[in-house]
């Protein structure tokens, strides 16, 4: 294993290396999913079903026909904003756990914007309510960035901290001042948006996946190829050296937390304008947290973002099918998931078992230490 | 930052961009019935193959409570009618109308939805595919469609006869309820019930009613505070504790049964069965007939006179288990009265208020 670690790759130059490049930063996800799936194969065969049967159906619930293609789209739209979300936050060093949170502020302020305002033309009410989630979840996901450049708070610690807080406000306002009045109604929950609000899909594709497909692209691009981007980036390697180059690396960590929330926020209206129709606490539970899973298997690029959240997607949708078909337990996907998560965090096993050399990769930076300015 | 901003105004332009191609969408979507596929062998969009579906809230199908109960009254349409079934455990809230159409596509006769929480997603359904017979567990309809029944249970009427049983048997006359939320109807049904069933058969008792001060999400979900208000009771000089609601509830009944020679009644199923810590104290819980009620209504489907609209399911006592022998004839015979009454609507249980 250290040998191989230490050797280096002989050819280096053009589309050969493009590739291997490209080999290099995939495999051990397409590896993770694929164990993942074997084992939870292993696992369905012990507990009495057919993996194959089972598999099929998991299929066929999440890509069979339009309409299962349709709910695969939509579950994974919430899942690339929040993917996303993290995805940025890693590049400059910080562990965005408060995806959640700011998801569900821009899921509910979509909403009250979306039943509150009435008399505007379908495109601008839209366009509002979602402008109005984003702006949200940038406000909410601030916080933690203001109170780790003033005052050394760990973002970890915070964004926890603040999901509660956001879990909570929204409960309260889902049941108190914004709930649905509607007679006969005992739920805590908001009216429903006007149709003026809603995001529809057209012709079967929810047109919330598109906005995240160009969302993957932009944050791509932001990274990428412009100054922010690189000094984000900068940051993320080394705030000290970054600091010493001349970059503001407080002004940087707060417009990353900024940035990271507006994504999670708009992942939120979507949900609440495209998929759902009003906000409701209890309907928007872990798309935030599954962001992490779907951030480390795309290996925090805001492209490899979209696949990821795609396998996550069509699992969710197809579970049911699932257990419709082969009697199989809504909770297997959850265990598949988790493995997968288990193997991206833990690629030692299937690097040693595919003998992929660590050197070749892209390094990927997760959060900086404690205390680390 | 420049920069920045514009790529933000891009990005947000083009979002606007696809929210304005948006069709005629702006429009209620108009919900055409769903073929049924054709017919093929042991199939159910076979007209002689009768399957049965039943679709969970987010919740298992052994919770010992709601699901529990009405998969077996489906389980029961299996072996006495000849039923196939399933059903499927919701895992996203968000899929209520998803898991709806799984059996609904499959051609199945009747689905069974648990649960208040589903009540909207089932009369969408029930627009949707008008040969299918939807029986929604809990769901009271506002309106009447022809294909849709909603089980609903008189729980005023379960708490009397719990009233009347704590009512006969405390010797303080000082007895106790611990509820869930007021926020939830049948809560306050079972609350009136029962201090109206207490007065009616012993008129100069005490009644300690509480209800949990949180919102939904907790009132049911917290045993601390159901033991911490029945101890309060307790140490109030009660010796009959009602516990209603959910985990809320078998909290006060487990701390009522590390008290010597006190009394506890549980709520919704035979709780002897589903909180076996109570049964020092378990004298009889205040039934609503799920699973009798699912049944019949299926069978009903079967034979061609399914009613639509509200379909009132039993209610009643549990057995008495252990505590058989210390209940005297007298107080056996005054509740087979007090039922008998009930189902004659002679008594007034004070719900609905009188408004």
């Amino acid at each position: 294993m250290t040998s191989e670690q230490s050797s280096k790759s002989s050819s280096r130059n053009g589309s050969n290396h493009l590739l291997k490049r490209v080999w290099y930063s995939t495999s051990v996800p397409v590896f993770a999913v694929l164990l993942a799936l074997l084992i939870g194969a292993i696992i369905l065969l012990v507990s009495g079903a057919d993996p194959l049967q089972a598999y099929a159906a998991l299929i066929k619930g999440s890509f069979g026909n339009t309409e299962a293609l349709s709910r695969t789209l939509q579950k994974t739209t919430p899942l690339i904003f929040s993917g996303l979300a993290v995805a940025f936050a890693f590049k400059a060093g910080l562990f965005n756990i408060g995806a959640q949170g700011q998801l569900l502020f821009g899921a509910i302020v979509a909403a009250v914007l979306g039943f509150g305002i009435h008399g505007l033309p379908a495109v601008l009410h839209a366009s509002l309510a979602l402008l109005g989630g984003a702006f949200a979840g940038a406000l909410f996901g601030a916080i933690p960035g203001a109170l780790k450049t003033y005052t050394g708070a760990h973002e970890v610690i915070t964004t926890i901290m603040l999901n509660y807080i956001a879990i909570n406000i929204t409960d309260y306002l889902a049941d108190g001042p914004w709930k649905d009045m509607t007679p006969g109604n005992i739920v805590a929950r908001t009216p429903k948006i006007l149709d003026t609000a809603r995001i529809p899909s057209v012709a079967g594709l929810p047109l919330g996946f598109l906005i995240a497909l160009i969302f993957s692209v932009v944050t791509w691009w932001l990274l990428r190829k412009t100054t922010i981007g690189f000094e984000i980036r900068t940051v993320g390697l080394n705030p000290n050296a970054a600091k010493y180059a001349g970059i503001k690396v407080a002004k940087t960590i707060i417009l990353t937390m900024v940035l990271s929330g507006l994504l999670a926020g708009i992942g939120g209206a979507i949900e609440t304008q495209g998929v759902v129709g009003r906000y409701q606490p209890g309907f928007n539970t872990g798309l935030g947290f599954d962001g992490i899973t779907i951030a480390l298997l795309g290996k925090t690029n805001p492209i490899g973002v979209i696949p990821a959240a795609l396998i996550v997607g069509a699992m969710k949708a197809g579970s049911s099918q699932m257990q419709f078909s082969a009697g199989v337990a809504k909770e297997i996907t959850d265990v598949i998931q988790a493995l997968i998560l288990f193997f991206v965090a833990a690629d030692m096993i299937v690097r040693w078992l595919l003998r992929i050399r660590a050197a070749e990769e892209e390094k990927v930076t997760l959060s900086t230490g404690w205390g680390q300015q | 930052m420049k920069k920045l901003y514009l790529i933000l105004v891009f990005a947000l332009l083009a979002s606007m961009l696809l929210v304005a191609c948006q069709p005629k969408a702006t429009e209620a979507p108009v919900q055409e019935p769903t073929k049924v596929p054709e017919p093929t062998e042991e199939s159910c969009s076979s007209p002689d193959v009768f399957c049965v579906g039943l679709v969970t809230d987010v919740g298992e199908i052994d919770d010992k409570s709601f699901n529990q109960s009405a998969w077996g009254g489906v389980q029961q349409a299996a072996d006495e009618l000849g039923a196939k079934i399933n059903y499927i455990e919701t895992k996203d809230a968000k899929d209520y109308g998803a898991n709806i159409d799984l059996f609904a596509k499959d051609g199945y006769d009747v689905i069974v939805t648990v649960g208040f929480a589903l009540g909207e997603a089932t009369g969408m359904a029930a627009d949707q595919y008008p040969d299918i017979k939807f029986i929604g567990v809990d769901q009271f309809q506002g309106e009447a469609k022809p294909n849709l029944s909603g089980l609903i249970f008189p729980e005023d009427k379960s708490g009397y006869m719990a009233g009347a049983l704590a009512g006969m048997l405390t010797k303080s006359n000082v007895i106790a309820a611990v509820l869930g939320t007021d926020l939830v109807p049948p809560v306050v049904a079972f609350k009136e019930g029962y201090e109206a069933g207490a007065a009616y058969v012993n008129p100069d008792v005490k009644i300690i009613s509480t209800y949990h001060p949180g919102g939904l999400d907790v009132a049911f979900t917290d045993p601390e505070w159901g033991a911490t208000t029945a101890k309060q009771a307790i140490d109030n000089g009660a010796d009959v504790v009602f516990g209603a609601g959910g985990k809320t509830g078998n909290g006060a009944l487990i701390e009522v049964a590390s008290h010597d020679g006190l009394y506890c009644i549980g709520v919704d199923t035979d709780q002897w069965g589903t909180v076996p810590e109570a049964h020092p104290c378990l004298v009889s819980s205040a039934m609503k007939l799920i699973t009798p009620g699912v049944f019949n209504l299926v069978k009903m489907a079967k034979d061609g006179n399914f009613p639509s609209g509200n379909y009132i399911g039993e209610f009643g006592l549990a057995p008495f288990h252990d505590f058989d022998s210390q209940i005297s004839q007298e107080i056996k015979d005054k509740l087979a009265q007090i039922r008998q009454d009930l189902l004659d609507d002679k008594l007034d249980t004070g719900f609905p208020p009188e408004d």
